[in-house]
Formats: structure tokens, C-alpha cells, sequence
């Protein structure tokens, strides 16, 4: 949640005061640390947060400073109109260099955006425009009336003000519903877009993000020293501000700051000996990733939970006030329509050789449980990959309360009321119990995130909810206890309780289980049978994968049996156990599962 | 029609090169699912211990190629033995950590052998050789001929040897491997080796072609890097495929554009990668749910 502690505004306080004590040339060190502290916020806002590996960001820095010195010399432009095209700019060659992370990832990601960053550098030091290697000169300063924004004192103040906001703008998209999102596409991209979170669009904004702070930064370098040139925005300085990040902790924002500040300290006073501090800070990397993989903020945080430390903080009254109206108990699901709650028609899928589904059909009526049960391989989880969005089929159709939903992307279907579980439990590693319900009891569309620069206060006031009924589901689950936790320490069974209970925050009238019950013990699987009764109680319509028989048997209304990729069998439990196509064509007689029939 | 042949095969030198960068990233790939960004760094290390042990020591091209590929078979041991703790764990955490380890090596270049670099006289005389109207280089043949001979090495090694084979299940599956006896980690460490190793050499034939220098390995590293990703990540023939095509990309971006040539030769790639991720020998592996 949100929180001013004491610490906050101790800290602004500091940074206003410190001009007074310095001399000018601490001061414009200090102007460069604030001026890597902007850059590094953004990188750790595409990677840290988004999981987008992005070696662009230093080409980010250097968009800005060009444009807006290139603007203001050779075109004449008057710096203060210079400077926001240029941030507009960036924010637009950011985009760009976001294509590819629609479609690649990872490494790939890593070496496109390098690449593109290097392609970059080679263009400031050969094209004529951007002055080549020489680069531009005599960029004019800023100017405002009353202020000397030539001079590093008065300079100080307005990269000041602009770290404060970038890292206040950082720690508040962090900390709410949009942080959130990033943080869950980066844990696991699959689970994220079925918990309707449209993975594109926020690839996207993540890059946007990091664009425009680096951008803000590159025109505050630009119109300060007055000249820029190829070498300050190349590859050492895009391995300098991830040493920053990683060093700092990649998904802390007061992280890419420290990290920023002793690196670029160190940098000053080690100038003499350039290339020892480069090998420092690439043992620095090795050592921080090997040893504390979450950098110095992880560190932090492990030795507060040590030594049970809460951070001094006074709580933002508004926030928190005890005086609010209890929110509304979660509704579990609106009441489901009458009719056909889920209709598979004929649907095929083919991985090249593969038929890993051959004119599948079946019906699911509103409020059934029903079973799917098959051998492994006979393509059970594959048709639940069809239906939640994941795979596309070569042919036949899905429909969801009569609508055709055929090739809808995952997303969508979480939209569409279908919310699913994955066989090997895909949670948001990262984020805590309550953060990976929050996510999918967030159910804002994507354009609500205006709401961060238009109305801020609604977005508090949405997490403040949100927050209330995510404790209530966790509640019903038996989670509450361990709302804070982060989801990866969870024992094995409760993961896979947080897992139904994040299902069921989006608000499903479908829910589809795929193995719910593997690698429980005897009275988990009890618990398990009660939970499936109680969400079919509250008019959630439940399709369920499982192998095992004591449990399909005793809560499926229906079952559908798969062999090879075909519907083999239908009917009620007791149909299904005496079909002798069942028993002799799949089954076997004298396995533990026949024996269970 | 002669100035298409001639760029083609003025092209197929840094070509074999890229090849050959890009193998020693496939077959670490390949081998233990991690990409390694030093690899480059590796290549720059390689160029300028077969220049130091050539043209100041003065020994025969063959002795500082071997010993080159020696010495940074051992650089690549002590990077997979630092990363060993974070494999299979956290892949991106893996990569930033081989950025550290490439920071590393290059700044280790820089104190070693200066920022300003070495140029290296070509190990044969270097004959232009009149083929048609077509001039090819002796030395060009020269990388041509060694390179394929290490590919060919390579390929023997993976394909004909007991120790090549059980690299090639422990890539595959794991678990499985280890259940049939086959030692994981040394198995790794062994393609780190032989990845390292073969960085040496390419950067040992790209020194007479270029000028050896510490930024060596931005510039040829990345490419082939790239080639690999472009031919398949982790597939032998893609990695040869992407180096070639690579080659020839910068060969005719050079001429006509040659200010705009990095921008060209990487915004190709990233659209190549768009439209087939896997590459061209890639297996789509199917992210199972």
C-alpha cells in the first residue's frame, strides 16, 4: 500500500537543502547522479517491473538529449518548446523499439533491443545531422525569468523537482493496479492474460514508461551541459544503468536510485582509473546476481523481516481511515443465466503432425460441475488451452452462453466471464497472496490507467477497495493469514488454494479446474471437494480436469471421457463407470483407476 | 552482375566468422538453456591472446591459435563454475549476469592491452586471386577452409563421440540424462569450453581482417549473436545459415549506405525475428500450460 513515512519527506527536505552546503562542482555531480537516478527509475520500471529486457534505455537517454539539442540549435527552436517535442519523441522511438517485444522475449528481446541501441550509436557518430562524432555544441540553457538556469545551482533545482515527481510517479504506478500488472505479466505472461490482462498493450506501456522518463532526463543532460556528443549515450553507459538497477534491486524504484548514486559517486571518484571501475561494476553485477539476485533493496527487505523491523510510517489518514464503510462482501459470481453454459462444437487442433484434438464437441449446462477425464496425453488440457484463449483451433467453434468465442485471445475470455487454473500452478511468483488475488479482481480495462495522470486519487480509491475485497476472498479461502506472503514461499497446498481463490477473484460464471486436487494429501482433497461444491453453490457453472476418480465421481454431475484426442464417452458418473467402451478401450480392466469405478 | 558476385563473396569472410560466433553461443544454448552475453567479450579475449602470442611473441599462427583457444576454454570454465548456482533458476538473472562477466572482460582488455588496440599482419600472404573477374583473397579462402574445419569438428564431436551424444540428451531432457548416468554439470561446463574455445578462433581469423581492439566484441559478438538467434538458437546449421547471411547483409548494406549500416543490419534482424521467432532451423517449443 501507500505509505509517507518519515523517511520521504526527510529525504526532499535533504535534497532542496544540500545546494546550500555544496560547492559547484559537487553540485553538478550531483545533477548527473539525479540525472542517472530519472534514467535508472525507467529502466527499472521495463524491466524490474515489466520483465522486458530492454538494453535501449541508455538510445532512450540519448533520443531526448538529441532531439531537444538538435531542435534548439540547428532548428532554432526556443528550448522550452524544444524540450517536450523532444520527450514526445523519445516516447515515440520507445514504441517503436517495443515492436519486437510484442512477439519476442527474454534474450531475444535482449539482443534486438541491443542491437537496435548499437545501430543507434553508430547512427549519432556517421550521419552529418547529428553532428557525428564531434556531436552538437553551444546548446542553449533553459531559461526563465528570476532564475539563472545556466548556473548549477538554480539548474540543481529543477532536475530536483523532476527527480521528485519521476520517483514519486514511479513509487505510485508501483504500488497500485497498474505496478501490479507489470509485475504479474513479468512473474508468469500466461496466467496474467487470463486473469484479463492485456499483455500487448501493457508490453507497450512499460516501454512507454521508460521512454518518457528517459527522454525527461536525456532534455534536462542536454540544455545542462550544453553539448552532447555519441559516447554518453553508448553501450558503457547502458551497462552502467544496469549495474544501477540490478545492483539497486531491478523491481524497487529507491533501489535504481541508490544504485544510481553510489555508482555514479564511485564513477566520480574513482575518475583516474576509468577502466578498473568498469571492472568493478561488471564483479558488481556478477556478485549482486549470483548473491542477492534482488539487489540491495532485496537485501533490505530480507534483514527488516529478519530482525521484524517495520518501517517508521505514518499512515496517510485517507488512505487507511478506519472510519469507511465496510465494503460490500465479494460477490462470488453473478447469478448465472439460465440455458447451455459452455458449447465446444467439432473443434480440432493440430501442432504439425500432431492431432492433439479431433472433432471434439460437448455441452456444459449453467450451474453443472462437470468432469473431464482421459488418459495423459488424450488432449484434456489442450481443449482447455482452446477455450480459455491460449491455442487458436484449426477448426470448429467455442461459444460461451450461446456466443461465439472462437479465437478470442485469453484476455478477452477472462472478460467474457471464463476464469481458469493451470495443471502446474502458474501464480504470480513475486507478488504477495493479496497482490495475486488483487490482480484479478482488477477488472478495470486498460484505458482506466489514464486515470494516473487525470484523476489519481480515483486510482487510490479503487485500490482501497479492491484491497478490502481481496482480504474478504482470501478470507473464504483460508489465506488471510498469509496475505503478505510472497505467493513462492507458500506451501505446496495453499498454492494451489491461491490459485482457485485468484480464479474465482475475476468473477468467473465459467470456471475451468485443471487438476485441482494433483499432489494434495487426503484432507486437502476433502477441502477441495467442499470448495468445488460451495463456488457451483454460488453459480459458478465448473469444468474440471482430474485423474482423480474418488473425486470426480463423488462431485462431477457429468463427465466427458477423452481417448486420443476423442470424446469416447459421456454421461452421469454412473453411466461412464459401466460404459464398456469406457471400461475396455480406456480404462483396462484391473487398473487402480477402473477399480475405483 | 560482378559487383553482386564480388560483394557475395567479400561477404562470405565475416560471414564463416559470424558462423562461427554464433555456434559457440548455440552450443552453450543448446546445452544448458543459458545465453551467454560474455561470449562476445570471449571472442575480443580470443583476438587479442592469438594477436599477442602471434605478432609479439612471434610464434607460428597455428601455436597462438591453439593456445589462444586453451586460454579462453579456462575463461569460459570460470564463468559457467560463478553462474553454475542460478542455472535453471532464473534465465534473465543469467544473462544480466554474462553482461557483468562481458563488462568484465572487456575492462580486463582494456588494462591488459590498452584501449588502443593491435593490427595483425595476415598469417599467409595474402594473394588477391583472380576467379572470373572476381577477386577472392587467399586469406579469405583461408578463414573459409579453417572454419570449416572446425565445423566440421564440431559437428564429428556432437554426433560421433560418446561424450558429444550424452551432451546432446542432456540438452534434450535433464533429468533423463542424469537418470542414465550422464553428468550434468560437467557436461555443461564442457560446452562452455568448446563454445569458448571456438570463440578464440574466431577471433583469432577476424584479427587480420580487422583491427583488434577492445571494442571487438560489440561489434562481432552482437552480430553473431544475432546470426545465431536468426538461424535458430541453438541449432549447429542455423548458426552457420545466420553467420552467413549476416556477412552478405553488411556486405551489401556497406556499399550504397554504409552511415546507415548498423541501423539497417539490425532493423532486418529484429524484423526477420518478428515474423519467424524461432529462426530458421528453430523447433517451436509449445510453453505447455
Amino acid at each position: 500500500m501507500i505509505r509517507i513515512g518519515f523517511g520521504k519527506p526527510l529525504l526532499v527536505g535533504l535534497l532542496l537543502l544540500l545546494p546550500v552546503v555544496l560547492d559547484s562542482y559537487t553540485i553538478h555531480v550531483a545533477i548527473l547522479i539525479m540525472l542517472f537516478a530519472i534514467v535508472a527509475v525507467g529502466l527499472s520500471l521495463v524491466m524490474g517491473f515489466g520483465g522486458q529486457v530492454n538494453l535501449a534505455q541508455a538510445a532512450f537517454f540519448g533520443t531526448g538529449a538529441y532531439a531537444s539539442a538538435l531542435l534548439s540549435t540547428t532548428y532554432g527552436w526556443n528550448p522550452w518548446l524544444a524540450a517536450p517535442v523532444a520527450v514526445l519523441t523519445t516516447c515515440a522511438v520507445a514504441l517503436t523499439v517495443a515492436i519486437p517485444a510484442l512477439r519476442l522475449q527474454s534474450h531475444y528481446l535482449g539482443i534486438v533491443s541491443l542491437g537496435l541501441a548499437l545501430a543507434f550509436s553508430s547512427l549519432l557518430s556517421n550521419s552529418d545531422l547529428t553532428g557525428g562524432a564531434s556531436g552538437i555544441s553551444k546548446v542553449p540553457p533553459l531559461a526563465l525569468p528570476g532564475l539563472d538556469l545556466s548556473g548549477p545551482r538554480d539548474y540543481y533545482y529543477l532536475v530536483a523537482i523532476a527527480l521528485i515527481l519521476v520517483v514519486g510517479f514511479a513509487l505510485f504506478v508501483g504500488n497500485t493496479t497498474l505496478g501490479r500488472r507489470f509485475k504479474a505479466m513479468r512473474d508468469d505472461v500466461l496466467a496474467a492474460a487470463a486473469s484479463g490482462i492485456e499483455i500487448r498493450y501493457y508490453r507497450l506501456m512499460a516501454f512507454l514508461l521508460a521512454g518518457l522518463v528517459g527522454g525527461v532526463a536525456g532534455v534536462l543532460y542536454a540544455h545542462n551541459a550544453r553539448y552532447v556528443s555519441p559516447d554518453t549515450f553508448g553501450l558503457g553507459v547502458m551497462f552502467l544503468l544496469l549495474a544501477m538497477v540490478i545492483i539497486g534491486g531491478q523491481d524497487s524504484v529507491w533501489g535504481a536510485v541508490v544504485g544510481a548514486v553510489l555508482l555514479i559517486t564511485a564513477r566520480n571518484l574513482l575518475t583516474g582509473i576509468q577502466t578498473y571501475q568498469q571492472l568493478v561494476y561488471g564483479g558488481l553485477i556478477v556478485a549482486t546476481v549470483v548473491f542477492a539476485p534482488r539487489g540491495l533493496a532485496g537485501a533490505a527487505a530480507d534483514l527488516r523481516r529478519r530482525l521484524n523491523l517495520p518501517w517508521p510510517s505514518i499512515l496517510i489518514p485517507w488512505l487507511t481511515r478506519p472510519g469507511l464503510p465496510p465494503p460490500a462482501r465479494l460477490k462470488v459470481a453473478p447469478p448465472a443465466p439460465e440455458g447451455v453454459a459452455l458449447r465446444v462444437d467439432s473443434v480440432s487442433k493440430r501442432f504439425k503432425g500432431l492431432h492433439a484434438l479431433v472433432g471434439v464437441s460437448l455441452e456444459v449446462g449453467a450451474g453443472e460441475i462437470h468432469g473431464i477425464i482421459g488418459p495423459n496425453g488424450s488432449g484434456k488440457t489442450t481443449l482447455f488451452n482452446v477455450i480459455s484463449g491460449i491455442y487458436r483451433p484449426n477448426s470448429g467453434r467455442v461459444f460461451v452462453w450461446g456466443r461465439d468465442v472462437t479465437g478470442q485471445r485469453s484476455f478477452r475470455m477472462s472478460r467474457l466471464g471464463v476464469a481458469r487454473t493451470f495443471q502446474n500452478l502458474r501464480l504470480f511468483r513475486q507478488l504477495t497472496v493479496l497482490e495475486n488475488v488483487m490482480v484479478a479482481l482488477d477488472r478495470d480495462p486498460a484505458q482506466a490507467h489514464i486515470r494516473y495522470l487525470i484523476a489519481p486519487w480515483v486510482v487510490v480509491r479503487n485500490e482501497r477497495a479492491r484491497r478490502a475485497r481481496a482480504l474478504r476472498l482470501l478470507e473464504d479461502f483460508d489465506l488471510h493469514q498469509v496475505a503478505d506472503e510472497l505467493a513462492v514461499n507458500l506451501a505446496y497446498g495453499r498454492q494451489r488454494r491461491l490459485e482457485i481463490g485468484r480464479a474465482l477473484a475475476a468473477e468467473p460464471t465459467i470456471l475451468l479446474l485443471d487438476e485441482p486436487a494433483a499432489g494434495l494429501n487426503a484432507a486437502e482433497q476433502e477441502g477441495l471437494k467442499a470448495t468445488i461444491r460451495k463456488i457451483r453453490g454460488a453459480g459458478v457453472t465448473v469444468v474440471v480436469i482430474e485423474h482423480n476418480m474418488n473425486l470426480v465421481m463423488n462431485v462431477c454431475e457429468r463427465l466427458t471421457v477423452f481417448g486420443h484426442g476423442k470424446v469416447i464417452a459421456a454421461g452421469t458418473p454412473r453411466e461412464v463407470a459401466s460404459n464398456p467402451v469406457v471400461i475396455e478401450a480406456y480404462l483396462g480392466q484391473g487398473t487402480p483407476e477402473a477399480a475405483a469405478l | 552482375m560482378t559487383y553482386f558476385l564480388q560483394t557475395l563473396v567479400g561477404g562470405l569472410g565475416m560471414g564463416a566468422v559470424y558462423a562461427l560466433v554464433a555456434m559457440g553461443f548455440s552450443i552453450v544454448y543448446r546445452t544448458m538453456g543459458l545465453v551467454n552475453f560474455a561470449h562476445a567479450d570471449v571472442v575480443m579475449i580470443g583476438a587479442f591472446l592469438a594477436a599477442t602470442l602471434f605478432v609479439t611473441m612471434h610464434l607460428p599462427f597455428a601455436v597462438a591459435i591453439t593456445a589462444a583457444v586453451l586460454l579462453t576454454a579456462v575463461i569460459g570454465l570460470g564463468i559457467e563454475r560463478i553462474l553454475r548456482p542460478l542455472e535453471s533458476k532464473d534465465l534473465n538473472l543469467m544473462l544480466i549476469g554474462t553482461i557483468g562477466f562481458g563488462i568484465m572482460l572487456q575492462s580486463a582488455a582494456i588494462l591488459i592491452w590498452g584501449s588502443f588496440g593491435v593490427a595483425v599482419p595476415t598469417p599467409i600472404p595474402n594473394v588477391p586471386i583472380d576467379v572470373g573477374g572476381i577477386i577472392v583473397t587467399t586469406y579469405q579462402l583461408f578463414v573459409l577452409a579453417v572454419s570449416g574445419i572446425v565445423m566440421l569438428l564440431l559437428y564429428l564431436f556432437l554426433d560421433r563421440t560418446k561424450l558429444g551424444t550424452a551432451m546432446q540428451a542432456a540438452a534434450m531432457d535433464r533429468s533423463a540424462a542424469t537418470a542414465m548416468g550422464v553428468n550434468v554439470s560437467s557436461s555443461n561446463a564442457i560446452a562452455f569450453a568448446i563454445g569458448s574455445g571456438i570463440a578464440a578462433v574466431a577471433g583469432a581469423l577476424v584479427g587480420p581482417l580487422l583491427y583488434v581492439n577492445p571494442a571487438l566484441g560489440v561489434y562481432v559478438g552482437i552480430k553473431g549473436f544475432a546470426a545465431a538467434i536468426l538461424g535458430g538458437f541453438g541449432s549447429i546449421p542455423g548458426a552457420i545459415v545466420g553467420g552467413l547471411i549476416f556477412g552478405l547483409i553488411e556486405a551489401f548494406a556497406a556499399g550504397p549506405l554504409s552511415a546507415y549500416s548498423e541501423l539497417l543490419t539490425f532493423v532486418v534482424f529484429a524484423g526477420a525475428m518478428m515474423v519467424r521467432q524461432t529462426g530458421i532451423f528453430g523447433e517451436r517449443t509449445v510453453d505447455r500450460a
